[in-house]
């Protein structure tokens, strides 16, 4: 039942589940966005549907667990010194269990509040109220206070540091301004500033409220962004053995390129923890070495596990296979400011000459669905079914003649070397363009050099990870001038349509807006999109409380050493 | 004696001199630059500029040549460990040392730190390996040349010639898959962790067992065919003709004249073990010297590759020198010369 300090749009949103106009995923994700609790969200879902859920999956009873223990993990371990500038997921495997973020997103693909203990949007998603969870304090002794979120969540959105946050938030947080500075070229240097001086406004003790410049649904998703964790100021946001934290753990050694050591720490204001310590052990990141070392024991579990390896290590008796379906794809991307991209029949052809469902199968067999070239997911609450692509050869043959390519292209499909997987799916992209027409010669490089080229190459295949909301990667990646624009796609139908649905909390009108935004790059998009991948790994059958998460994140609290 | 050592060591630093300003040119070229691996894909133009400012990237190449060289010899202090970077970056032993070269901005600590770690297991590595396949070499191939024909020569060719040509990484699956995956005999990778279960030591055993596999087989046949050759020599026939003891012949004439071509060879792969075995140490996972090169040169980590590489040159013009002296042991005439 919504109570008062409900979001207004509650009481309808109950309506349409009851109605079965929008499905039980779509019912917790927009409830816990508007600001109920995880347990609350769920427990109203039970009371329509009778179901009775956990409320976060990776929760198993408590006493069930034993305690003590020291687990040993395989990952690659990172310099983490500057959390603000970690670039994969992997980074925060080893800080984010000793500084913690003011939101979690659980496998199941629902956000809820961490170091926060609610949020509540306005009407309008224009004015978020974060309230701080009472009782959290510093491993120091020190309360966790809304100075401390203020002072992190500035930072991070400050040039000089570096943060990625930067660009995630700037569409509703900054205000681009000219620095007075000129680069190589003689083009001005950009730099951001807050839009307001109270887009970050201290409301009391417990309290900080963001003031949006546009709406945005968001934000709790945003605020569990890897770079996000809250950092004791007194250490002027740095990250080392011994650091202040919040979370279940201390680091207590680290030696980049080789491994890391957390220990577990007595008095967590949460769940666990249960094991002693755990150690990160960084294999190289060779898939053979992880192959070698779950199979020997040697680690009692992986980051990840590449599906191709999968059927060897099932046959392990020890070992335990984890899997979650994700929103985690490579999008082949046309960069539409170049020949012959800058023709959307080309980019349409290109659509038309490939079968998703074959490519699916070529890269990842059963570990992977087919996309629809439009990178929206089955798992976004937000998706909408449309007509069953079809690959139609004829048709792409067509409009590339009527491009003024009948007589054939060829481009460059530049691609990751690593993991493997990339090859496959590039491949199978080649292949089914060879049939209409186009030569497509594939390059294959270094994962750090393609991260040198992949705003700029005309054609290059691009790794996205999962995000809980379709609208987040959309606005990254398509918005015009969006941070993460590497195509360059630039239409206003499109910003229009995504800025409408980036304000709908109503996930029925927002799916018909969706329906819209898919059709429109399924015809004018910059993209090729063959699969959604599952992640996978193997864990020793003795871990308690591990699942697979969609953005690989760890929970080392909640894990324990069975006998 | 004393001016070949002078004249060596002449020519060992004016080697790394050119070479370490070469590699800065090549660098200079390579795609990319260190701020946006750092700060990653997703940082804006400006954030990239803010940081490469900082780091002082976009000076000229020889000025960063100078100011980089001038550290590692104590003049100049190094300016990334201030808290201006927003790296976190720090050294303890101080700014301003000499053989500073600076920090490795992948893993942020000093190079110095991140060598001594490595460069210590590859040793360790090296020893195992060279100490196992001198002895083993010698005996195979001294018994195979001084019974040149026979069966036993033989087998000991036919199995030297076969694993001489099986690459390491199929040396390296092959023992994986029997002694660590089908017999749980050994562990599968090395990090050089203990665990609960694998000792360092067991750890050792398969890198060591490849490396030695792969330069046994080929100093073997070295030794086979310098024996073969010394023994054709006249003045070995003169020894068997005076009446001496084939065990004397082997030991006092045939072995110290046929070691000198294999003394090479051994010092070779004392370098190559030490500085190129990178496939050898991305299958097993072993936190060695191969291995960080590996991710320097992929990454762009360019203080980091500059050290290993200088280290790398030292040691290969090191064990140069040192076959120089032990020509100079083994052959009078050298030494006259």
């Amino acid at each position: 039942m919504p109570t008062d300090d409900q979001h207004s749009y509650m009481p309808q949103l109950l309506t349409q589940y009851r109605g079965g106009r929008i499905n039980r995923r779509e019912f917790l994700r927009t409830a816990t966005l508007l600001g109920a609790s995880a347990a609350a969200a769920y427990g109203m879902a039970g009371a329509i549907d009778g179901i009775v859920t956990p409320a976060f999956a990776q929760e198993t009873a408590p006493e069930a667990k034993p305690k003590g223990g020291t687990l040993r993990l395989e990952t690659t371990v990172y310099d983490v010194k500057s959390p603000a500038i970690a670039n994969t997921t992997a980074h925060p495997w080893i800080y984010s269990q000793v500084v913690e973020y003011l939101t979690v997103i659980g496998s199941d693909n629902v956000t809820r509040p961490h170091l926060l203990e609610s949020w509540q949007p306005s009407d309008d998603l224009k004015t978020w109220t974060l309230r701080l969870r009472p009782g959290v304090k510093w491993h120091s002794g020190r309360d966790f206070t809304v100075d401390d979120v203020i002072w992190n969540l500035t930072r991070l959105l400050s040039d000089d540091v570096g943060s990625s946050m930067l660009g995630l938030m700037k569409g509703y947080m900054l205000n681009e301004v000219d620095t007075g500075q000129t680069d190589e070229n003689g083009q001005p240097v950009i730099g951001h500033e807050l839009w307001s001086p109270d887009a970050i406004e201290r409301v009391d003790d417990q309290t900080v409220r963001l003031n949006l410049k546009e709406p945005q649904l968001a934000i709790p998703e945003h605020l569990n962004h890897y770079q996000a964790v809250m950092l004791d100021p007194d250490q002027g946001g740095t990250f080392d053995v011994g650091s202040n934290g919040t979370g279940a753990f201390t680091l207590v050694e680290i030696e980049p390129g080789r491994r890391a050591v957390i220990e577990a720490v007595s008095d967590y204001w949460g769940e666990g923890p249960y094991l002693d310590r755990v150690e990160f052990i960084d294999l190289g990141g060779g898939d053979q070495a992880i192959l070698n070392a779950l199979i020997s024991g040697q680690v009692h579990g992986a980051f990840q596990v590449q599906p191709e390896f999968s059927s060897m290590l099932e046959q392990q008796k020890h070992l335990t296979l984890h899997d979650v379906t994700t929103a985690d794809t490579a999008i082949s991307r046309m960069n539409v400011k170049q020949k012959p991209f800058d023709d959307p029949r080309v980019r349409k052809a290109f659509r038309l000459a490939i079968d998703p469902v074959k490519a699916s199968a070529v890269t990842f067999g059963p570990f992977a669905t087919p996309a629809e070239h439009h990178h929206v997911a089955p798992i976004h609450p937000e998706y909408a079914k449309l007509p069953e692509w079809k690959q139609d050869i004829g048709a792409a043959r067509a409009l590339l003649a009527e491009a003024g390519h009948g007589d054939g292209l060829e481009v460059e499909l530049v691609i990751q070397k690593d993991p493997a997987h990339h090859l496959r799916n590039a491949t199978a992209i080649q292949e089914m363009l060879k049939e209409a027409g186009v030569t497509c010669n594939i390059n294959v490089m270094p994962n750090a050099q393609y991260w040198d080229v992949w705003t700029t190459v005309p054609f290059g295949s691009t790794v996205w990870a999962h995000r809980p909301l379709a609208v987040i990667n959309l606005g990254l990646a398509y918005r015009s001038g969006g941070a993460w624009n590497e195509s360059g796609y630039a239409n206003p139908e499109f910003d229009r349509l995504l800025t409408e649905a980036e304000a709908m909390p109503d996930p029925e009108v927002r799916r018909g807006k969706m329906a819209e935004i898919e059709a429109l790059l399924q015809e004018d998009g910059p993209i090729v999109q063959t699969y959604w991948r599952k992640l996978l790994t193997f864990y020793d059958s003795r871990v308690m409380g591990f699942e697979m998460h969609p953005t690989y994140a760890l929970f080392a609290n909640k894990l324990a050493l069975g006998a | 004696m004393a001016r070949i050592v002078l004249n060596r060591l002449g020519q060992f630093a004016f080697i790394l001199l050119i070479a370490s300003f070469l590699l800065f040119a090549v660098t200079e070229f390579s795609p990319g630059n260190v701020a946006s691996k750092i700060l990653g894909p997703y940082a804006l133009e400006s954030q990239v500029r803010s940081l490469s400012d900082r780091l002082g990237l976009d000076d000229p190449l020889f000025t960063r040549y100078l100011r980089w060289l001038g550290m590692l010899v104590g003049l100049v202090p190094n300016e990334l460990g201030g808290p201006a970077t927003g790296l976190g970056l720090s050294d303890p032993r101080g700014a301003q040392y000499f053989g500073n070269f600076g920090f490795s901005l992948m893993q942020g600590r000093p190079i110095v730190d991140v060598l001594a770690d490595r460069f210590g297991h590859t040793v360790t590595l090296t020893v195992w390996a060279i100490g196992l396949t001198v002895p083993i070499s010698l005996v195979l191939g001294v018994l195979a040349g001084m019974t040149e024909g026979s069966a036993l020569d033989r087998i000991i060719s036919v199995t030297t010639v076969s694993l001489t040509s099986l690459p390491e990484f199929v040396v390296a699956v092959l023992l994986i898959f029997v002694f660590a995956a089908s017999l749980g005999w050994l562990p599968g990778t090395s990090p050089l962790d203990p665990g609960d279960r694998w000792s360092v030591g067991s750890q050792l055993v398969l890198p060591v067992a490849v490396l030695v596999i792969a330069s046994s087989a080929y100093v073997t046949r070295i030794v086979r065919s310098s024996v073969v050759d010394t023994l054709a020599q006249p003045f070995v026939r003169t020894a068997r003709l005076k009446g001496l003891a084939p065990m004397r012949v082997a030991m006092l004439h045939v072995l110290r004249n046929a070691m000198i071509a294999p003394v090479t060879v051994i010092l070779l792969q004392i370098n190559w073990i030490l500085t190129g075995v990178v496939v050898v140490e991305a299958i097993f996972a072993y936190p060695g010297i191969g291995r960080l090169m590996l991710e320097a040169a992929l990454f762009g980590d360019i203080y980091l590759i500059q050290a290993l590489t200088l280290i790398a040159l030292s040691v290969a013009v090191t064990t140069q020198f040192l076959g120089d002296l032990a020509y100079v042991l083994l052959d009078p005439r050298i030494r006259v010369a």
